[in-house]
């Protein structure tokens, strides 16, 4: 449908494609890694796919400034070798890192486990390049950490999907890597007694850079358990914690999460050696992707849940009362919830979806998207619930900045 | 706007509100004709003091059936005019939306409304072990509505962040009067990010009613230290060398020998009064790394020329040195009876350079300059002192002003770090922006605001508007 791909090399390149775009109404697909090209709806008006893998130049990287500028396209992976030649690094963890672009971690508001810790990708935006649905370049922000000069478009492009403009560079704040790091695991009795170990955490005097919640046999965490002694009482539903800093800092604060673990009610409570905490982490990190295996589980329906943290345990239950055999990764600290059904057929979308679990996601104050899905015939109003209120001031801004409804028409909520 | 526009909200406000909450008589309203920046100033039509997000949306219906411009104000201490009502209207003020609806420390979360002063949350809060971070040295008096408007900053923000940063959801009511909610305690709201927009947007985008803000929790142990220089250059070259060696202080400030006579006779510290440049450092964190960072810290201040690094001796003394820093401005009386702050940025590493600039600057334009700033963030604030009754120094001070800013542009950086654009700023924006980046934000407030009946006059210039150079610099100080 999209047999058309252009892939211009720079800023001005990409003005053009999208001007002639805009002059002929012609629809425009702005592709990056394509990692998340399952994410939102998929194109059905045909169109040009504008690939920014071309787009990819590290502009200037000053470390002492702890700030990097780039192009949109560069990928993740060489991201991070750049910073970490430095001692530097972006803490923003996504699946499948090789492939995936900067730009498009922005236009999907994609964010990892250390969240907890870190924050999120819309933190560490501070300038931005982007081309509107006329063709017209501009930015926002700057070069430098602090800026209110102008309309904070650094803030409003994350999450935009590609419907508000087709980014082309963006700077970035970076921080220093930390010296060590260190993973805690936990094992649960059931998800209460999560919950209760949850608001523990929180008093900590650190915050972790990471609280994970873990459940489902899918995540086969017997083989990483070095504690024997200690009897456990349920595999399947596991905190793991992960903790930043100096040495002496990573070794205190890992103690006191094994005892708030431990004297929380949790079993066979051990500091992971650093090779499965590796493993592991590689393995939280790709969930939303492939599932909680080396490979993919080939889920019917991955969704992703927001609800405030103190209800991810009574979420999780209803996740599991309806599929008992769904792996769960819960980013728990932050409230987010990425489940990968076992089984999940088309009337389950009405039954289950539309009729239980996001109307329980939406009383708390949550959302419920679907992130990836192998069933046929997904709507906007299925992936993403229906409009409000918030949605409807960005179909204004949507408007203004792309007035032929030209940049990925259809992928988010407004038509 | 005509007058019998006015007179006829009028009355309608009076229904709404009462009395007691309509001022509209001349002399009740000169107060609220500037802020905290005095140089520019426009006198409302009518102030009018809301308690209910109701009230508001009513209130802005109003107005717009009447075609009268409104504007929102909290507590005035915007030091770029961002609270003025620009051709009059009406100011919605509010301060008396002053409750803290919620506090919930299992999810990490507050909900206040706009009026709430930001050190009145962290007294709230005091013995949860959380707190808000942000943390502008007016807190004792701005509104979180106000900070939320400018997306103010302050000292701590170096390493947690600015007010964006903490802003997990917002009501808001439309410049048409709807009300809207956005995000929340729930993170990750779908699609563009209309929170962080919002928030430093300057009330053009909406009205904020209520603001859910993330808490954080309060670090295990802080250590406070002042490190004494005898040159600037060196001062700031030990900046560079902190963040270079991968440290993050929680705060990293500096004042330079000018700052430091007023405060010291305003405050008795003990500060050398000979020292060219003093670093205010803190670092906070896990007991169990602090003396080695704090000990990093005073050997890296010491390698780059420090003649002595005095550690805070207890919570009393760390109290007394952010006194210092916090009320530094209102020291300034003591050397000038005006002056003008300006709120550059730059990139760390060009701190040296623009240092040197602002120097050099202030003697080709005999202008004595002053400095008290946001070190490890590169946000300045070179106040220029001057007599408000020389008006050839008033031209000086202007084309001061604009080198400095052009040279901060220059090196990268940015003319307003947490200030705002407000009208002080206006003929700044197209130094800094394209046509073609206006233009965007034009069509983004336009989206928001399409009468443009909100806050009009601010952040954006107008065709031909040239703001500054039009007024008055500066302040009197108090006599």
């Amino acid at each position: 449908m999209n047999a058309d791909i252009l892939s211009p090399d720079d800023q001005t390149g990409v003005a053009e494609a999208v001007r002639d775009a805009y002059e002929a109404s012609r629809a425009v697909y702005p592709l990056g890694g394509g990692t998340a090209q399952d994410y939102g709806v998929a194109p059905t008006r045909p169109g040009l796919t504008l690939e920014l893998s071309g787009v990819a130049k590290i502009v200037d990287y000053t470390p002492r400034d702890m700030t990097i500028l780039v192009e949109a396209g560069v990928r993740m992976v060489d991201l991070a070798a750049t910073l970490s030649a430095e001692g530097q690094h972006l803490p923003i963890d996504v699946p499948r890192a090789s492939e995936a672009t900067l730009g498009g971690v922005v236009a999907t508001n994609w964010s990892g486990p250390r969240r907890y810790g870190h924050g999120t990708i819309r933190d560490y935006v501070i300038g931005i390049h982007a081309v509107d649905g006329r063709g017209v370049p501009f930015k926002g922000g700057g070069r430098v950490v602090k800026n209110v000069a102008g309309y904070d478009f650094c803030k409003l492009m994350c999450g935009s999907l590609g419907t508000l403009g087709v980014i082309t560079r963006l700077a970035l704040k970076v921080t220093p890597q930390p010296e060590q790091s260190a993973a805690i695991i936990g094992m649960c009795g059931d998800l209460a007694a999560a919950e209760l170990i949850l608001s523990r955490l929180i008093h900590l005097p650190a915050p972790p850079v990471a609280i994970d919640l873990l459940v489902g046999s899918a995540w086969d965490l017997g083989s990483i358990i070095r504690n024997p002694q200690s009897e456990i009482r349920n595999p399947s539903v596991a905190l793991v914690v992960r903790v930043e800093g100096t040495e002496p800092e990573v070794a205190w604060l890992a103690e006191q999460v094994q005892y708030e673990l431990w004297s929380g009610g949790g079993s066979a409570v051990s500091r992971l050696e650093p090779r499965d905490a590796e493993a592991l982490w590689t393995r939280q990190i790709e969930f939303a992707d492939r599932g909680a295996g080396e490979a993919a589980d080939n889920s019917p329906l991955v969704v992703k849940i927001a609800v405030p943290s103190s209800a991810v345990a009574q979420m999780i239950a209803e996740l599991v009362a309806f599929d008992p055999d769904c792996a769960i990764a819960a980013q728990a600290g932050n409230g987010i919830i990425f489940a990968r059904f076992s089984q999940f057929g088309h009337a389950d979308l009405t039954n289950v979806l539309v009729g239980k679990l996001r109307p329980a996601a939406v009383q708390l104050g949550g959302s419920l998207v679907i992130v990836s899905s192998r069933l046929e015939g997904l709507t906007p109003h299925l992936i993403w619930g229906g409009r409000t209120e918030a949605t409807v001031l960005a179909e204004r801004i949507k408007q203004q900045f792309d007035p032929r409804n030209i940049l990925n028409p259809g992928r988010f909520v407004y038509d | 706007m005509t007058t019998a526009h006015v007179l006829n909200i009028s009355d309608e406000l009076r229904r709404l509100l009462g009395s007691d909450r309509v001022l509209d008589a001349h002399s009740d309203l000169a107060v609220y004709e500037c802020d905290a920046f005095v140089i520019e100033k426009h006198c409302p039509s009518m102030a009018v003091f809301p308690q209910s997000t109701g009230e508001v949306s009513a209130i802005v219906k109003l107005c717009n059936e009447a075609g009268v411009p409104f504007v929102p104000r909290g507590a005035g201490t915007s030091l770029a005019g961002g609270g003025l009502p620009v051709g009059g209207g009406v100011m919605v003020v509010l301060t008396r939306m002053r409750e803290i609806l919620a506090v919930n420390l299992r999810d990490r979360y507050a909900v206040v409304e706009p009026g709430v002063v930001n050190a009145a949350l962290n007294r709230r809060l005091a013995d949860t072990g959380f707190h808000y971070a942000p943390d502008p040295s007016s807190q004792g008096a701005c509104t979180i509505g106000g900070n939320v408007a400018t997306n103010a900053g302050g000292p701590h923000t170096l390493k947690y962040g600015v007010t964006v940063n903490h802003v997990l959801g917002l009501e808001i009511v439309t410049a048409d009067g709807d009300v809207v909610q956005i995000g929340g305690p729930a993170e990750d709201s779908l699609g563009p990010g209309l929170v962080g927009t919002i928030v430093g947007g300057e009330g053009t985008l909406g009205i904020v009613t209520k603001i859910c803000v993330r808490l954080t929790r309060n670090p295990q142990g802080v250590r406070t230290m002042l490190g004494v220089f005898d040159s600037v250059d060196d001062a700031t070259q030990a900046i560079s060398g902190i963040i270079g060696a991968g440290i993050i202080p929680a705060a990293l400030e500096m004042m330079d020998q000018g700052i430091l006579v007023a405060v010291e006779a305003a405050f008795h510290f003990g500060f050398p009064l000979d020292a060219e440049a003093i670093l205010l450092i803190e670092v906070d964190g896990l007991e169990v790394g602090l003396d080695a960072q704090r000990d990093r810290v005073a050997e890296i201040c010491r390698q780059n020329g420090a003649r002595e690094v005095r550690f805070a001796a207890d919570a009393k003394e760390r109290l007394q040195l952010w006194k210092c820093r916090k009320q530094a401005f209102g020291a300034i009386g003591r050397l000038s009876p005006s002056y003008c702050t300006q709120d550059g940025v730059v990139p760390r590493t060009k701190l040296p350079h623009i240092l040197q600039r602002i120097r050099a600057i202030g003697a080709k334009y005999d202008i004595k300059i002053v400095n008290v700033f946001h070190a490890g963030d590169g946000n300045l604030h070179p106040i220029l002192l001057f007599d408000e009754r020389n008006a050839g120094e008033i031209q000086r001070v202007l084309a001061a002003s604009g080198e400095i800013l052009d040279e901060c542009l220059e090196c990268g950086g940015s003319v307003t770090g947490e200030h705002g654009i407000g009208l002080e700023k206006l003929s700044f924006m197209n130094r800094m922006f394209t046509a073609d980046d206006l233009d965007v934000m034009a069509r983004l407030r336009d989206a928001l605001n399409p009468g443009g009946l909100l806050s009009p006059g601010k952040l954006l210039p107008t065709a031909g508007a040239c703001g500054m150079e039009q007024v008055h610099p500066g302040r009197r100080a108090p006599l």
